[in-house]
């Protein structure tokens, strides 16, 4: 089945190696950012804004427990027009430009030392080091689409789909191992280097504080319309129901 | 109070949020663990083209039936749905599961 012999030092010194680095690289990304990481400094404005949201959520979904009157009543003093929370407070649309913030600037260049730089140099690095070989194969048949995907630094027309190169094996490391951080390094780890791909590509839009203004008036329309039916209007036939038989 | 209401029995179900999470959480450890370990098996048994795929659908399948009996049954206190418990992530591992493969495979097989 092998039409290829490759020679077993390759494995030895360039297909387990790219695999540790890539590894090891991504757990210390993980502590030098846990290092790098400021304390965000937390307004107690936003806190309450975000506390007022879960309340006000909690009551929508489960509003339905509450008698009809207790039901009326907290959502009038959310929803009152006069002295309503959602209607007295106003809130200025936070759109601040980054670059005017010293403290956000700090934190771009943060991401940008633990996030962009380990990848083009690691990335350079196995490109330079380990160029040229081929290390492995997959063990299912592939077409030629593939090839530029699978083959990058080793371009022969008539080799099998199926080979991998070592810069290719690279990066399918970077992209496979996202899960197997979350296994040891638990949930929400600065391991990922896809996660900053994506993030990357698209834009800055995810940057932007969320805008209370408008999550106000969203979760305003959202009690307004909010229908109350009673869930436990028949809890005392149900109980003689259930004695009776 | 109407009498017709009293007759349904379909009583309403109060899900806890972070509960729920956190029951997501471990399935998505217990997931990954499983993608690995029969990755690194298939890589080893040498399972090339459709058996290897066949093998993970087969974990996948395994997988389910030991969370089924785990939680017994009574699952619906742990779970919203038991379909959704077999078909979420079933592309993410199922990359992780390549990626092991493909290593052990060549690891043992290839060289």
């Amino acid at each position: 089945m092998v039409e290829l012999l490759l020679d077993p030092n390759i494995r030895l010194w360039v297909f387990l190696p790219i695999v540790i680095i890539t590894f090891l690289v991504g757990i210390v990304r993980h502590y030098v950012s846990i290092i790098l990481s400021s304390q965000k400094k937390i307004e107690l404005l936003q806190v309450q804004d975000s506390q007022v949201m879960i309340r006000a959520r909690l009551l929508r979904e489960n509003g339905k427990y509450l008698p009809r009157q207790s039901f009326a009543m907290r959502r009038h003093w959310f929803n009152n027009e006069e002295t309503g929370y959602f209607k007295t407070q106003k809130r200025t649309a936070t759109s601040q430009n980054p670059m005017t913030d010293p403290g956000m600037m700090t934190d771009m260049l943060k991401g940008n030392v633990t996030n962009v730089l380990p990848m083009i140099v690691i990335g350079g690095w196995i490109n330079w080091m380990f160029s040229g070989f081929l290390t492995t194969k997959v063990p299912f048949p592939l077409t030629i689409r593939f090839k530029p995907m699978l083959q990058r630094g080793v371009e022969l027309t008539y080799l099998d789909a199926s080979w991998v190169s070592s810069a290719s094996w690279y990066f399918l490391n970077v992209f496979g191992l996202r899960t197997i951080y979350a296994l040891v390094l638990g949930e929400n780890n600065a391991a990922d280097q896809s996660k900053i791909m994506q993030e990357q590509m698209s834009g800055a839009a995810m940057a932007m504080p969320p805008d209370p203004k408008a999550a106000f008036k969203a979760e305003w329309e959202a009690l307004e319309i909010t229908e109350h039916k009673w869930a436990l209007a028949t809890a005392e036939s149900d109980l003689l129901n259930s004695s009776e038989e | 109070m109407s009498s017709l209401k009293a007759k349904d029995k379909s009583e309403p179900v109060a899900y806890s949020e972070a509960a729920l999470r956190n029951n997501a959480v471990v399935v998505e450890y217990c997931r990954t663990s499983m993608a690995a370990l029969s990755g690194s098996t298939a890589g080893v048994l040498g399972l090339t083209g459709i058996y290897g795929f066949a093998f993970y659908v087969f974990a996948v399948v395994i997988l389910w039936v030991m969370f089924m009996l785990k939680s017994g049954s009574n699952w619906s206190k742990y779970y919203v749905s038991r379909q959704s418990l077999l078909t979420n992530g079933f592309f993410g591992a199922l990359f992780t599961y390549v990626l092991f493969w493909t290593f052990i495979y060549g690891m043992v097989h290839v060289y």
